[in-house]
Parts: C-alpha cells; structure tokens; sequence
C-alpha cells in the first residue's frame, strides 16, 4: 500500500509542476485561475509553518514556553527585513538554540 | 544595442545556478535530515524512505505524506498531498514561457526539478532583464544541487538520524525554510488576509479527524485572499 500511495504522489507532484510545460496547456491561464493559484504558495505553506510552530509533540498548541514561538518571529521579522533565505533560517535556529540554552 | 549581445555559455548558467542555490542548503539539509528521520518513525524501512525522496521529490509533500502514513486512509493522504502540491502549478506557469520552446526530453526533467526552492531562485534569473540562449541550464543547476542535497541528506538522516542529538531542534529548518520561501511574497493586502486566515485555520482545525486541516486550510487561506481581491478590486475600480 505505501508504495502505492508513494507513487501516486510522485507522479501528482511531478504533473503539477509539469502541466504547464506541455504542448497541451493554454499559452497563458485565465485570469481567474491565475488570481487563484496566486494565493496557493501563501495558504498552503502557511498551513505547514504554523502548526509546526504553535503545536508541540503532544498535540497540544504551545503559546506559552514555546521557544519556537519567538524564535520563528525573529524568522519572520528577518525575512521581511532582508529577503535572504540564509539570514531567515540562520536567525530562526540560532535564535531557538539560544532560548533553548538560556531559558527553556 | 549591439547586434550580438554577448551572453553566458552552458556551465556559466549552470554554475550560477549552482552558487545562488547554495545558500538554500541551509534549510535543505537539515529539512533533508529530519526527513529521513521521520519516514523511519513512521513505520517506512529504509529502502522506502529513501526512495521516496527520489519517487516523490518534494520536502512538503514528503513530510506530509510521512506524518499522515498510518493514522489516515490512503486517498486522504493522496488528497492531502495533491493540496500541498496545487502550488507547483503556480510555478509551472510562471516558468514555462522560458522554457516551452525545449524538447521533451528538456522539459520532463527540468519540471521534476521544480521545487520551492530551485524556482525562487531561477525565476531572478528568467526575469532578468539580460536573457540567454542557454539559461535552463540555470534551473537545471539549481535542480540538480538541491536535489543531490536531498538524497545526500536523507540518506544521512535514516543511517545517523538517532544519533542527532534532540537538542539540536532540526525539525525546526522545516517551518524556517517557508518563512523564507513564504515572508518575500507577501505583497498585496489579500495575501495577509490569505496568510491570516490559514493560520487560523490550521491551528483551530486540530483536533479534526484526518489531519484534514491541511486541506481545509490551504482551501480557507485561498478562498479569502480570492475574495479580498475581488471586493477590493470592485470598490477601486467603481
């Protein structure tokens, strides 16, 4: 079963990034579509950024004593500030490294 | 201008695609890492784990598609994961006017190569405003550098995985690597609302049965920022 559902979602992944190179697919998508996968990366990535920051191993949200709270702000400000992926992740480690060993 | 602009051969794309991915590596390691740790913990053999990263090639999907093994039924986690992989169709579409014109045998690879990370760095090349001949070969170094990293990393992490002290919090590159890939294209106001409204989503959806917030979320962030552009548009353009 798992190698089933394992090729199912190689060849999902690779024919999502492939459906616009073929011969096939419009030289340009309709308005409304491109208006709508627009907000695909936002949505879909912020949905996998907060619970793996907010939810702790027993499945419980962590607001409170939750080192990777703050640490993924800093992230966040590092991010808007510098455009530079290596900063972001960079200030967002060290800076949970440093709660870690400080306070937590 | 010139009649014969001067442009950069094969191996100068290539190389430059190659040295303006590295710096992504940093979240890819570790991401590639905890991946293998994960798809062992989740009842994978190795074998599995391993060759998921080549099969699937895609880290969200990958560590989707682990953390719901097992306690979903299979079509839901095919669901889930076609979710997560709607946006590389975004991608798709943005690079194919650069590379529609190539031979299959050009485009079959280089859309297996499409990942978050390789397209945010190619798209500043193809967008720059000195265009080449050869410049997919940019995207197949960018490709090509992420995704040795990947098999070299998950490797790592399914033969070293226990001995990686807790401590070091790796899982923690997986959120970090799409702040970076996420804070950048926050711009119009319908993308915060987007973004808002996923989180929220994400995080009260919980306790939903099938980890189904993932779905529910992606659909919520998307239909949001949809509509927050089109009332905004609506009362700009009366």
């Amino acid at each position: 079963m798992i190698w089933w559902v394992m090729i199912f979602c190689g060849v999902v992944t690779f024919l999502t990034r492939f459906v616009m190179f073929s011969d096939m697919a419009p030289k340009k998508l309709p308005d409304w579509s491109e208006d709508v996968l627009s907000f695909v990366p936002v949505a879909v990535l912020t949905a996998i950024i907060v619970p793996s920051v907010l939810v702790g191993a027993d499945n419980a949200i962590q607001v409170i004593d939750n080192a990777r709270l703050p640490a993924a702000i800093l992230a966040v400000l590092v991010a808007w500030l510098t455009r530079s992926v290596l900063a972001t992740i960079g200030s967002g480690l060290a800076a949970l490294w440093c709660l870690n060993w400080l306070i937590f | 201008m010139s009649p014969t602009p001067s442009h950069p051969s094969r191996q100068q794309e290539f190389w430059s695609g190659v040295r303006q991915e590295l710096p992504l590596q940093l979240g890819v390691a570790p991401f590639g890492l905890v991946f293998g740790v994960l798809g062992l913990a989740a009842g994978l053999t190795p074998l599995q784990t391993i060759l998921m990263s080549s099969i699937v090639f895609g880290g969200a999907s990958q560590v989707v598609l682990v953390q719901l093994w097992g306690s979903v039924p299979g079509p839901v986690v095919g669901a889930s994961v076609s979710m997560i992989n709607l946006r590389h169709a975004l991608y798709s579409a943005s690079v194919a006017p650069y590379l529609r014109a190539l031979p299959l045998r050009w485009r079959i690879p280089l859309a297996y190569l499409l990942t978050d990370e390789a397209y945010a760095v190619t798209i500043n090349r193809f967008r720059s405003d000195a265009p080449g001949p050869f410049q997919h070969y940019h995207l197949l170094g960018t490709g090509m550098l992420l995704w040795v990293c990947w098999q070299i990393t998950t490797i790592t992490g399914v033969v070293f995985g226990a001995t990686i002290p807790a401590e070091w919090s790796l899982e923690f590159a997986i959120p970090l690597t799409f702040i970076a890939v996420v804070v950048p294209i926050l711009r119009r106001r319908a993308d915060f609302i987007a973004c808002g409204t996923a989180a929220v989503i994400s995080v009260i959806g919980q306790p939903l049965p099938w980890n189904s917030w993932i779905i529910l979320a992606g659909i919520g962030g998307i239909l949001a920022g949809w509509l927050t552009l089109h009332t905004a548009a609506g009362r700009s353009n009366a």
